[in-house]
């Protein structure tokens, strides 16, 4: 009988083992931090180069596109009248490729990409607008008045 | 009516609690009378809750807008069958729907087993009791569906979701409820047998159906999302790992592993605290699912808002799931051990446990990778999250050991397989794959996960092939019929086994289409006028914009032609439609071009500049294999249905059908093959053939005049160019006029384009052009899957009330005369295994 739980014991340090390391090293680089403007702007050099799922509102009238092309560059921030956090900055942002409906002006959204030294480069298909009314929240953006 | 609503609900808690501790105390006084009273008010749980739902819906027909959930998701432009499908459009209303269908499963289940597993009974009322007072006191407390305004009522309300006014976004809730709430049955039953201490198998015999019922609505309502997703939400694919959809598979797998393990307890007398494990992971996984998107808990670009109450409510609901059924598993151990051991690796059994556990472990995979943005942020501070190519990274690998157990397990033996009986059954299955490899890389196929799903599903389908193949030889030689009805027969004879060979051919045909992924295109452009754009084989040319408005909505079309190998093939229109109210929110009407080798899918990007100068916008994506995800699910459904299926009604089917089944399956087939040409739009989501609205006269006489009708616009100038189909306004003599010329031209057996000409002349204009939309018609043919699926279910309905009997001598009487032949039948198929 003790040889069988040897076997089994073995086993599963094998197996669980082997699945930590997979789930370590796949972890590595399937990751995104999600962070918002105030925490990449407070301090920019940690977060360049890294992949990053940033999260902002879009500056009312920032939103520039380059005529006949779908190249696009916006600038993105906090907005604290409709959220808990802190004005924290701004940051400039370029995407080139469609941009979902409710990407507009004040537009909550969330972008998926790199920080480097000349602003939030996005990845394709990368720009995610945070639509609040979608499904359920509607109550709450008809009572605040958006 | 709102009050009358609140009451119902209310005595409904009541009649749950009564029906819980009357129960159980019952049971254990043994006293019939207690127990027959406990059933009694579980009945009238269920006439109450039939009530409140009727209330809510008449609420939301007559326009009650006092009541705010009514306000909220419908308004009175609303067509009928949409302001009924709002009862679960909400938060509120879908937890009554719950309860309501919890309701009513319940006292099927309890009404079909209460004499033949008359000891389990009082446990399983007082279980899905206690389920049913959980959801009730949400409603109570927290989100009432029948709150009232306090000011004065809203003229109107605020309409329900545009993105949600489509069919299958209507159907789909209703499919994936009862998929969860279906699980509770298996669970109440598992509960009681280890209150009761009856754990032989006859519980698993009681739920087994069950599961398999509900397994094949949570295959139904998940397979609706994704359609949904492909053809609403236009970006180009149909699974995103977003926590709402991981919601859904979650169970799925469980599920799916516990219908694969109750066989071996069924055979060998093993696994059975596993199985009472799966059965309780299953239910739970259904209610943390409910959590994950209803809380607030897990963020997504989807998910469906911030509740704290409702958090912690659940919370507290899933601790006692938990603990009461864990605690009663313990305590139950000496009672629940395997009777076998495990002989050998080389054995089905084997094959099952491994199948198992990857299916469970893909369950608790996909919940670790889908909680892990808010663990992180528990654990280290930083919110870190995990897209889908780490999902993909991961379930792609499992899905490939799914595969191909899939082709291994059904033909290895029980207990333990000799090398022969190994060498014999695996030589074909094997020989289909390599071939199919080699076929592969000779035609130079580099994308490597593709090619082996596709060398796989070949090997699963050999698999599948032999085992119809040897089974129909034997019967056909012992009954000296031909193939085809020998092969029928066999189904008859083991329908969960070959009903479940079919289940794995779909999903083989499913694995195809996500292998076509690898082979997908995606390309965005911007088009001038004129311009042309070259994505895969096609060519896609701009003929401009144009904007329309039909009085509910305002639609953005782009006009485009399609080339392939210089000639044009066909022309596509993505919209994109503004909704009255939903402005904001504008919905994509994407343009798809279907066949079986690939779809070629066009999404409208509207810039409010673009109309100016004519551009368009366009994602251009080609999708290789898609569709036969959709028919997989179809095959899938079918499966399901003939193991659901129950005796006598096969035998019935038996008896008329065989001269007929060949050519029945080939004139289905070649109706598949000439529907799937044929292109079909996003658009016929809304008022198609079956428009409650229509009131009036020159109703479509055929699906020809219907398509007719929904192509023509009304031109009377009140009704904000309906189509005359649906501007059946009274006093609208005008459209009632247009139908009747339409009759008229139809009746001269004028065609499509004829029509259009004539209309054209007459009104010497295209005014009366709407939007070309293509509707109706060619639907039929992608309905198809889903009437398989509607058809079984059913036969699973029937199912439910005859499969107590099943025992009956009288029933089976029929099926048994050539007996002895049967048997002998049944000794070969036994040594095949």
């Amino acid at each position: 009988m003790t040889h069988r739980y040897i076997k089994i014991a073995a086993t599963s340090v094998v197996l669980v083992g082997a699945f930590a390391l997979m789930m370590w090293s796949t972890l590595r680089d399937g990751t995104e931090y999600y962070k918002n403007i105030n925490e990449v702007v407070s301090d920019q050099q940690q977060w360049h180069d890294k992949q990053l799922q940033l999260h902002g509102y879009v500056v009312p009238g920032s939103i520039f596109r380059k005529r006949d092309s779908l190249e696009y560059k916006f600038r993105v921030q906090n907005n604290p009248a409709r959220s808990t956090l802190p004005d924290g900055g701004v940051v400039d942002a370029t995407y080139t490729g469609i941009v979902p409906d409710t990407f507009k002006d004040e537009a909550e959204v969330v972008l998926k990409g790199r920080l480097t030294p000349t602003g939030f480069h996005t990845d394709p298909n990368g720009v995610m607008a945070k639509c609040p009314s979608k499904y359920e929240a509607a109550s709450k953006s008809a009572a605040s008045g958006t | 009516m709102a009050s009358l609503g609140t009451f119902l609900l209310l005595f409904a808690f009541v009649g749950c609690s009564y029906a819980a501790v009357i129960s159980v105390v019952g049971a254990r006084r043994r006293s019939r009378r207690l127990i027959e009273s406990g059933i009694g008010a579980f009945y009238l749980i269920c006439a109450l809750m039939t009530a409140a739902s009727a209330v809510l819906i008449n609420a939301f027909l007559t326009g009650d807008y006092s009541i705010k959930y009514v306000a909220h998701y419908s308004d009175s432009v609303q067509p009928l069958f949409y302001r009924i499908t709002s009862y679960w459009g909400g938060l509120d209303g879908s937890i009554m729907f719950w309860v309501f269908l919890l309701s009513i499963f319940g006292s099927l289940a309890v009404f079909v087993n209460r004499e033949r597993h008359r000891e389990l009974i009082p446990y399983v009322v007082a279980t899905i009791s206690v389920v049913q007072m959980f959801f009730l006191f949400l409603m109570v407390v927290h989100k009432n569906p029948f709150t009232t305004s306090l000011t004065a009522a809203p003229a109107d309300g605020q309409g329900l979701n545009p993105l949600l006014q489509n069919f299958y976004m209507a159907i789909h809730p209703p499919s994936l409820y009862t998929g969860f709430v279906g699980m509770t049955i298996p669970f109440a039953f598992g509960i009681a047998a280890l209150a009761t201490g009856h754990l032989d198998d006859s519980w698993l015999r009681a739920v087994r159906r069950w599961t398999m019922f509900s397994w094949l609505f949570l295959s139904f309502g998940l397979t609706l999302g994704m359609i949904w997703a492909y053809e609403e939400l236009g970006w180009g694919g149909y699974w995103a790992w977003d926590p709402v959809e991981n919601a859904g598979l979650l169970p799925w797998f469980t599920a799916t592993a516990f219908l694969h393990s109750v066989m071996v307890q069924e055979r060998r007398s093993m696994l059975r605290v596993w199985n009472v494990t799966l059965v309780i992971v299953t239910f739970f996984l259904t209610i943390f699912g409910t959590f994950m998107t209803r809380s607030g808990v897990v963020q997504s670009v989807h998910a469906f808002g911030d509740d704290p109450i409702l958090a912690k409510l659940f919370t507290g609901f899933m601790i006692i799931i938990l603990g009461v059924s864990f605690g009663l598993v313990i305590w139950r151990l000496p009672l629940l051990k395997a009777r076998n051991e495990l002989d050998s690796w080389m054995s089905r059994e084997a094959a099952f446990m491994v199948n198992n556990w990857v299916l469970l472990f893909s369950a608790l995979f996909i919940l670790f990778a889908t909680m892990f943005p808010t663990l992180s942020e528990a654990v280290t501070g930083h919110r870190l999250t995990v897209a889908a190519p780490f999902f993909n990274k991961w379930m792609v690998p499992i899905g490939f050991v799914l595969l191909f157990l899939t082709g291994v397990g059904p033909l290895l033996a029980w207990r333990k397989s000799t090398i022969s009986n190994l060498r014999d059954s695996f030589i074909f299955p094997v020989a289909a794959a390599l071939v199919t490899a080699a076929t592969l890389a000779a035609l130079g196929v580099r994308v490597w996960s593709s090619g082996l799903c596709f060398a796989m599903s070949a090997m699963v389908f050999g698999t599948i092939a032999q085992e119809f193949w040897r089974g129909g030889n034997i019967r056909r030689k012992n009954t000296g019929t031909d193939m085809l009805t020998a092969i029928i027969g066999l189904v008859g004879r083991n329908k969960r086994r070959y009903g479940g060979y079919i289940v794995h051919l779909g999903i083989v045909l499913i694995f195809l289409g996500f292998a076509g992924n690898g082979f997908k295109k995606d390309e965005q452009v911007l088009l001038t006028p004129g311009q042309e754009a070259k994505i895969a084989s096609y060519t896609v040319r701009n003929n401009g914009l144009k904007v329309s408005d039909d009085g509910q909505k305002q639609m953005t079309t782009a006009y485009l032609s399609i080339f392939q190998n210089g000639k044009e093939i066909d022309q596509l229109y993505p919209a994109k439609w503004a909704y009255r109210k939903h402005e904001q929110e504008p919905t994509t009407e994407v343009a798809i071009r279907r066949t079986f080798a690939e779809d070629l899918y066009i999404v409208l990007a509207f810039q409010p500049n673009d109309l100016a100068t004519q551009t368009a916008t366009l994602q251009i994506v080609v999708n290789p294999l898609v569709d036969w995800i959709w028919f997989g699910f179809g095959i899938m459904a079918l499966g399901t249905g003939i193991a659901l299926l129950p005796e006598r009604a096969y035998s019935f089917a038996l008896a008329k059908l065989p001269a007929d089944a060949a050519t029945t399956t080939a004139a289905l087939l070649l109706a598949m093959l000439v529907f799937g040409g044929a292109r079909l739009s996003a658009q016929t989501g809304m008022g198609g053939a079956a428009d409650p609205n229509v009131q009036s006269s020159h109703y479509a006489r055929s699906d020809f005049e219907r398509q007719m009708q929904h192509e023509i616009v009304c031109t009377c100038g009140s009704c904000g160019h309906a189509t005359i189909a649906e501007c059946r306004k009274d006093p609208c003599t005008t459209s009632h006029e247009m139908r009747g010329q339409l009759a008229a031209l139809i009746d001269e057996g004028k065609n499509h384009d004829e029509i259009i000409q004539a209309f054209i002349a007459k009104y010497g204009s295209e005014e009366m052009l709407g939007a070309p939309l293509d509707k109706g018609f060619s639907r039929l043919a992608w309905l198809f899957p889903y009437l398989v699926g509607a058809t079984s279910a059913v036969a699973v309905g029937f199912a439910a009330v005859k499969w107590t009997r099943k025992s009956d001598p009288t029933i089976d009487a029929p099926a048994s005369i050539d007996s002895t032949l049967e048997e002998r039948i049944d000794d070969e198929l036994r040594d095949l295994d």
